[in-house]
């Protein structure tokens, strides 16, 4: 019996997760990531942000160990003792990931791939341009053709928030019903808090905050102090430098884990899937001074792309060693055959899903 | 739903006639559900989903419908991440802990039909106890003794009254929600910014 949110990879499946993960890879490569692999096995920390949903293990000293849960945490925690490197450094990373609590629904799964990238030491609207544009690459690189990416600012919801002046778990429960927009309990906490005037106007205005590029016009309104209106003016430096063709929409009213990211974050949506395919943000000074990243989920690219990773490539069944050894340092996939004549090797053909039979006396295409 | 414009959710029962001509006034011009039988409808590039009260919050986070309508008490109860943004003022009600009159011992059982509301009352409150879930004529278990209170809804407590039973603490007030599937807000928010815009202009009035 297999546990509960795992799942196994085989044939079509394997071979279009293989080749989205190296279409990925190579992109990031050729934008001058460099690969880290980091260990599945993490000392526990309860600072971790995913402490009380990692897997956790025993080791054989009693100390406890959890599986790892996220990448950029582990990332940054492998620069730290080496030294962070001056100006700005660039790595990716993919493999599995491990969460205990994920409730294995549509697309929820325990045990799930990601591909990502940082991009540290560096903080402008120029490096999160980079990131979004790469991000929006590596959506089409991944076949994924009708999606969306939403920009979220959690520093602005955060500073909208800090004009109210009232303790932290009063300003938590302002921060929760802002990101459900649950407009109506937001109201009622105001009112209950006391909080009138410009600043409860902003506050209500925050979970409407969405929609196309209109919205940061808006937001300009409701912009209460300088650190707010700086918020905003980063984010347009950054649209100003992102290529055209990006579809972007834009909530201003996101405001999860606010108090890690610190600028902007963004999610890709794709009509057909409920759940973001990437998500990513600027974190400085959450675990280093600068720093930004995205990840994709695997499971959930490919779902989107549909069947843009079901192709095969064309596939030769050989009658013979050196004919095999021809095609393929032509470049060609090539399967030796086992059956002795033709009629065997046309039935072999089809049963491992070769198009063509290399014959000595040449190619021959095989009629499904 | 895959070839809709937007697929909405509602419950069937004591919501639905109001959910459905809030709706409709609203401008969303739904089908209706002419069929006893049938569970979904459709009309130019709608899409009428019919479910159980406490499945309506399933679809919409899954993102099988864009929208639906549920009442606060089921929300709470899924605990799923959606988008509430309208109360839409009716199917008011309340979740209160319910006693025998009399009854002051320590609650070691609690029945309900909304076990996580239940615990999460016990949390707030600091108490533990085992939380029995029941599927229905929750007040019995609290005259014979399943349990030794129970939460439950309560619309004008007289049905309460009338079983011998006391409202003692209300945990929650309940009255319909507009809820709202998160990318669909956003992928979709040419036709729902509107939507929302005229139902809580109307839930003003």
């Amino acid at each position: 019996m297999r546990p509960e949110g795992t799942r196994t990879y085989l044939g079509d499946e394997a071979r279009a997760r293989e080749a989205c993960v190296r279409r990925l890879s190579d992109l990031f490569a050729a934008w001058g990531y460099e690969p880290v692999e980091l260990s599945a096995l993490e000392p526990f920390d309860p600072a971790h942000p995913h402490a009380d949903r990692a897997f956790k293990l025993v080791d054989k000293t009693g100390d406890v160990l959890m599986l790892r849960s996220e990448f950029t945490t582990a990332l940054i925690r492998a620069l730290l003792p080496e030294g962070l490197p001056a100006g700005p450094a660039r790595f990716r990373y993919a493999g599995p990931l491990w969460l205990r609590e994920a409730p294995s629904e549509l697309g929820r799964l325990r045990e799930f791939v990601q591909v990502g990238v940082e991009l540290v030491g560096v903080s402008s609207p120029a490096a999160d341009a980079e990131l979004l544009e790469l991000a929006w690459t590596a959506l089409d690189a991944a076949g994924v053709r009708d999606a969306v990416l939403e920009l979220g600012l959690p520093s602005f919801v955060r500073d909208t928030l800090e004009a109210a002046r009232l303790p932290q778990d009063a300003t938590e429960r302002l921060r929760h019903a802002v990101d459900k927009k649950a407009v109506p309990e937001l109201a009622e906490l105001l009112d209950a808090y006391g909080v009138g005037g410009r600043v409860r106007e902003a506050v209500l205005a925050l979970p409407d905050l969405f929609g196309g590029r209109e919205i940061l016009a808006e937001a300009r309104r409701y912009a209460l102090s300088e650190r707010a209106k700086l918020d905003l003016e980063w984010l347009e430096a950054v649209l100003a430098q992102l290529p055209s063709g990006v579809r972007l929409v834009f909530d201003l009213g996101m405001a999860r884990r606010y108090d890690y990211y610190s600028g902007l974050t963004f999610r890709a949506f794709a009509p057909t899937l409920g759940f973001p395919l990437l998500g990513g943000g600027r974190y400085d000074g959450a675990m280093v001074p600068f720093a930004a990243g995205f990840a994709l989920g695997l499971e959930r690219l490919l779902e989107a792309a549909g069947k843009s990773f079901r192709r095969q490539e064309d596939r030769y069944l050989a009658a013979s060693p050196e004919l095999a050894r021809r095609l393929r340092a032509e470049g060609k996939v090539a399967l030796l055959a086992h059956a002795q004549d033709e009629a065997g090797m046309r039935a072999e053909a089809r049963a491992v899903g070769a198009r063509y039979l290399a014959l000595p006396e040449g190619i021959e295409e095989v009629k499904p | 739903m895959k070839g809709y414009g937007l697929t909405v959710a509602l419950p069937k029962g004591r919501l639905f006639a109001e959910a459905f001509a809030t709706l409709r006034e609203a401008g969303l011009d739904l089908p209706a559900p002419d069929d006893d039988r049938a569970m979904f409808f459709e009309k130019g590039d709608l899409a009428l989903l019919l479910l159980r009260n406490a499945d309506v919050p399933t679809y919409v986070d899954l993102g099988i419908a864009d929208l639906g309508v549920v009442g606060k008490d089921n929300l709470v109860e899924a605990g799923r991440e959606l988008y509430e943004p309208v109360d839409l003022g009716f199917g008011a009600c309340r979740v209160s802990l319910i006693r025998r009159p009399g009854d002051q011992g320590p609650i070691r059982r609690l029945a309900s039909k909304y076990p996580r509301i239940a615990e999460l009352w016990l949390k707030k409150k600091g108490l533990s106890a085992d939380v029995i879930k029941l599927h229905g004529n929750v007040e019995l278990a609290a005259l014979v003794g399943l349990a030794d209170a129970v939460v439950d809804v309560v619309e004008t407590g007289t049905t309460l009254r009338k079983a011998g039973l006391e409202e003692r603490e209300v945990i929650l007030k309940s009255s319909a929600r507009l809820v709202v599937n998160k990318t669909a807000l956003k992928l979709k928010s040419d036709r729902l910014r509107p939507l929302i815009a005229r139902l809580r202009a109307r839930a003003l009035r």
